[in-house]
């Protein structure tokens, strides 16, 4: 069994330390407490749940509640089960953890991590923060992996699961700080897979319990696996990006507990030979102070984002938009008449990637704010069943998509804090219509309420489980803080 | 079809080569690279990053497996196969290194082995099928180097073999599997999704695990794409797909397939005498020259408390340029390290990087006398570089000895016995003679061999009797 393989491996681990011993000075040498790198080892090491407040149980616990249901939702769709058949024909032996929406089918835990991670962003219906990246999908999925990995004797009780979540939040945020680029909607490498690499690596290594310099070795492996490149956003391959993260981020967690070594220097600048900074034209890295009394965590001050259709955020705000312009129409026309339509202006950032005249697929579509704009206006509202094919191909669709024009305003940032989308109807008539969004329902600004985030957990949860099991879902995120077991939340799964 | 993307035409390139197209050339030396690639892994499994990876990796096994070289007693699935083999190849920086930079054979063989035995229908992969996809591997790799003249030196941000070899990984499983076109594009397009890892990890223990993932990471893209998984069709056409990885990214298309151009024709690999980076090559044959001389001059002896200083004259590479080395990851990718080791000893070999000769008193004086310098005309190229040892005498005499080609370079290649000497030594390591000369035949006649799974056998060191007699059968 895989934990047995754990425990035996630290003995192991025992003995190549003496070989190593004089990789172990080098670190010492280098004094801990005076590199970048050494100062986020430290932190995830030291953290413990009391430094966690309330703000921060609050919205953590409303992303994991999320994620899951996002997650179980996207066990549905075809590129999960491409996944899961792949990971199934490839493996079978130590299948502990759980697959989302398949009870009784268990993989093995990096493999199981990946397969809910696919899940979890295969509609882009998953978290963003901002800086820009999916912190959730990158992290949770690991987490509920490796706690049914662990032996019984040591089961991570709800707080230490929080915690462990919170450290892979908190690392991510941290790293995307290192670089004023990250504070932009991405052009080059997709975010999840360069910090939530390193943030699933951070978490696991703190469920784990690594030790200080484990944690720093499982930091510097990670690196290693991180960084996709964005041209495979609006693919079906997206997906795999946060598949991969979580997973590959616990294997490099799981590499550093039975001694793997890396650069102990990973997070810090390197001059002439690039670690994390690979991934950045701009890097700032900088300490974390070791936590004493309390730490500030980043979810303290800056909240999530979550999404109330599946696709990429930046659509939120021409929706809002949109559906607002259309109300305006609406009473002007009596009804929604297309036909009275000349030209639909979009005003809207630049971004080449979420920028799409005519998308062909599901995957497109999500990253279409021209696509999302006209399904908004014509059904008045967009969710699920907006990115079927049929609905994709709809004629009327088309019609629409062929009278959009697509404007860049100056001061429209191509950056979720401070981006807003704009509707303009210019009739035939001459007159005009226009509908603005600065802050659509969901944004961090705007949170959803309680009862909007569980009613978007409970319409995806239903497809895949009976009412009961969904309200049992949510009410052991609600209390995970006192669950002895937290185990017991993947097993539910 | 026209493919007017250079992404489509690679995967029309993958998808079309074949047995015919390569030439006499290619065969011969990608049987060398084989071979001494096989050899570097074999050695590879008795190191300490080796034995971490095997215990990660047995958390995984199934029903299809795959074997793990010099190994009887486990197998594992293919993946992971081709992780820990992959490892096993680079784990002591022992394996071939081309140009554009790229240790290339690593990245694709342990992938390609691991895959032919994977196959469900019990399907036979011949010799020179696997020789084909062996050379996509190797091709693709090449191709994506010339897309940015950054690649041209010895890097800095990325570790090539992290960038390219997964790729050239995909493509290589990809030819294996027969996918059509469409998948050759969606399997390159999914393995640039795990490409790329930070330069920072060589010298460190992780450093192997760049070839393992390469290996198994390419193996694992052209897998779901043949599960019709999709990605971006224009992967190599975008600054966001394989141009995230470059400052300047020209991507171009591939000759066409009519009597196709290889680039191993052209361009031969170096292979190492010595395990450590391929920049101190240069300098063990610059010091070692140094020495004889030197040695010459003073009675046949080293006059050790005689040198006031070495100077050695090397390109400006960062991560080789290391005073102190104190672990044998850091130990290959030293100049200093090398250029004293050699002039200690004459020469440098596996054992050069023992944990006792790293740390002997000797060494680290001479370490403490040693300085670098980077002279202007001295490119971090592997095309272009040269080393000049330069040894100062207290009684103010310098002995100079200057290396622009060391012996194993493309430029003056191994000979067979040698590549063959190399081999055995390494392989004999962890395998019986009947086992180790099967794999030198095997390789030598991998065209005709029919079924390739003989290699496989050998490689994991089973009753090698029988199987010779099956060889000759051949």
């Amino acid at each position: 069994m895989v934990y047995l393989t754990l425990q035996k491996s630290q003995k192991i681990l025992a003995s190549s330390r003496q070989v190593h011993k004089t990789a172990a000075h080098v670190v010492a040498r280098s004094a801990p407490e005076e590199t970048v790198t050494s100062s986020f080892a430290s932190f995830i090491h030291a953290v413990r749940p009391e430094h966690l407040t309330k703000t921060v149980l609050y919205r953590s616990k409303r992303m994991i509640l999320d994620s899951i249901g996002v997650g179980l939702m996207g066990s549905t769709t075809p590129v999960f089960d491409i996944a899961l058949q792949y990971c199934r024909e490839l493996y079978s032996s130590v299948a502990v953890s759980s697959v989302y929406g398949r009870p009784g089918m268990k993989l093995s835990p990096t493999l199981a991590a990946f397969t809910n991670g696919v899940a979890t962003h295969s509609m882009d219906f998953d978290d963003t923060w901002h800086p820009a990246t999916h912190p959730s999908g990158a992290v949770l999925p690991a987490l509920l992996a490796a706690s049914q990995m662990l032996p019984p004797s040591t089961k991570p009780n709800g707080l230490d699961f929080l915690l462990a979540f919170n450290v892979g939040l908190e690392v991510q945020g941290r790293l995307m700080h290192f670089s004023t680029e990250a504070h932009n909607i991405p052009k080059r490498f997709h975010p999840p897979s360069v910090v939530g690499t390193m943030g699933s690596a951070a978490a696991t290594a703190k469920l784990l319990s690594l030790s200080m310099t484990q944690c720093a070795h499982a930091l510097g492996i990670a690196a290693s696996l991180a960084g996709a490149p964005m041209a495979n956003a609006a693919t079906q391959a997206k997906p795999l990006h946060i598949g991969n993260a979580t997973r590959l981020g616990f294997e490099a967690a799981l590499l550093a507990a039975r001694g793997m070594e890396a650069n102990p220097v990973i997070l810090d600048d390197i001059p002439g030979c690039s670690g994390f900074s690979a991934f950045y034209s701009v890097y700032h890295p900088k300490p974390l102070t070791t936590p004493g009394d309390h730490h500030e965590f980043l979810l303290e001050k800056q909240d999530i984002a979550f999404k109330r259709f599946p696709a990429h955020l930046g659509m939120h705000w021409v929706v809002d938009a949109a559906l607002s312009v259309r109300n305006l129409f609406i009473n002007y026309a009596g009804s929604f008449s297309p036909s009275l339509i000349r030209t639909i202006v979009l005003k809207i950032p630049v971004s080449k990637y979420i920028n799409r005249p005519f998308p062909s697929s599901e995957h497109q579509a999500r990253h279409s704010f021209q696509f999302n704009a006209c399904t908004a206006l014509l059904d008045g509202e967009v969710g699920l069943s907006s990115f079927t094919e049929s609905s994709i191909h709809r004629q009327e669709l088309r019609e629409l998509l062929d009278k959009v024009v697509v404007e860049h305003p100056e001061d429209n940032v191509a950056n979720f804090d401070k981006m807003y989308g704009e509707v303009a109807l210019l009739l035939h008539s001459g007159d005009v219509l226009t509908g603005k969004c600065d802050t659509f329902y969901g944004h961090w600004r705007k949170p959803l309420s309680r009862e909007s985030l569980l009613k978007k957990f409970r319409s995806n949860a239903s497809h895949v489980f009976p009412e009961e099991k969904v309200e049992t879902i949510i009410t052991m995120v609600d209390n995970l803080e006192n669950m002895s077991d937290s185990s017991q939340l993947a097993c539910s799964l | 079809f026209l493919s007017q993307t250079v992404t489509g035409n690679f995967a029309n390139v993958i998808h079309g080569l074949n047995a015919n197209h390569l030439t006499d050339q290619v065969i011969q030396r990608s049987k060398r690279m084989i071979l001494d690639t096989l050899g570097v892994g074999l050695l590879g499994t008795s190191t300490e990053v080796y034995h971490k990876v095997k215990q990660y990796s047995k958390i995984y096994s199934s029903d299809i497996s795959s074997t793990i070289w010099g190994h009887l007693d486990f197998r594992l699935p293919p993946l992971y196969a081709a992780f820990v083999n992959g490892v096993a190849v680079h784990s002591m920086d022992f394996d071939d290194t081309w140009h554009p930079a790229t240790h290339p054979s690593g990245a694709v063989l342990p992938a390609v082995i691991a895959l032919s035995e994977a196959f469900p229908q019990k399907k036979k992969i011949s010799g020179l099928d696997l020789l084909v996809a062996f050379n996509v591997g190797i091709e693709v790799q090449g191709r994506l180097l010339r897309f940015s003249n950054e690649a041209r030196n010895i890097p800095k941000r990325f570790h090539p073999p992290t960038v390219v070899g997964t790729m050239g990984s995909a493509a290589a499983c990809a030819k294996l599997l027969a996918l059509d076109q469409a998948k050759c594009k969606n399997a390159l397009a999914i393995a640039a999704s795990y490409a790329g890892a930070p330069l920072a990890n060589a010298a460190t223990q992780t450093k192997p695990l760049h070839i393992g993932n390469a290996a198994k990471h390419g193996l694992e893209a052209a897998c779901l794409a043949s599960q019709d998984l999709q990605g971006n069709k224009q992967i190599l056409d975008m600054e966001s797909g394989m141009g995230a990885f470059y400052t300047d990214y020209s991507p171009q298309s591939l000759p066409t397939l009519q009597s196709y151009a290889w680039l191993l024709d052209q361009q031969d690999v170096a292979i190492k005498r010595f395990p450590a980076h391929l920049g101190t090559h240069w300098v063990a044959d610059a010091a070692s020259s140094a020495r004889r001389k030197l040695v010459e001059s003073s009675d046949h002896m080293l006059p050790l408390d005689k040198i006031e200083k070495v100077i050695v004259k090397v390109p400006e590479v960062k991560y080789v340029n290391r005073p102190n080395a104190n672990s044998e990851h850091e130990a290959r990718h030293s100049f200093q390290f090398v250029a004293c080791s050699a002039l200690l000893d004459g020469s440098m070999s596996v054992q050069s990087f023992a944990s006792e000769n790293i740390h002997r008193p000797a060494l680290r004086e001479l370490l403490c006398k040693t300085q670098l310098e980077h002279p202007a005309d001295n490119k971090p190229s592997f095309e272009s570089l040269y080393c000049e040892v330069t040894v100062v005498l207290q009684d103010g005499n310098m002995i100079s000895d200057r290396c622009d080609t060391f012996y194993g370079h493309w430029r003056k290649p191994l000979e067979k016995e040698d590549l063959e000497k190399k081999f055995q030594s390494n392989a004999s390591e962890v395998l019986p003679p009947e086992a180790t000369e099967g794999i030198i035949e095997t390789v030598y006649n991998l065209e005709k061999v029919k079924d390739c799974s003989i290699l496989s056998m050998f490689l994991s060191g089973q009753s090698a009797r029988a199987l010779s007699e099956k060889l000759r059968l051949l």
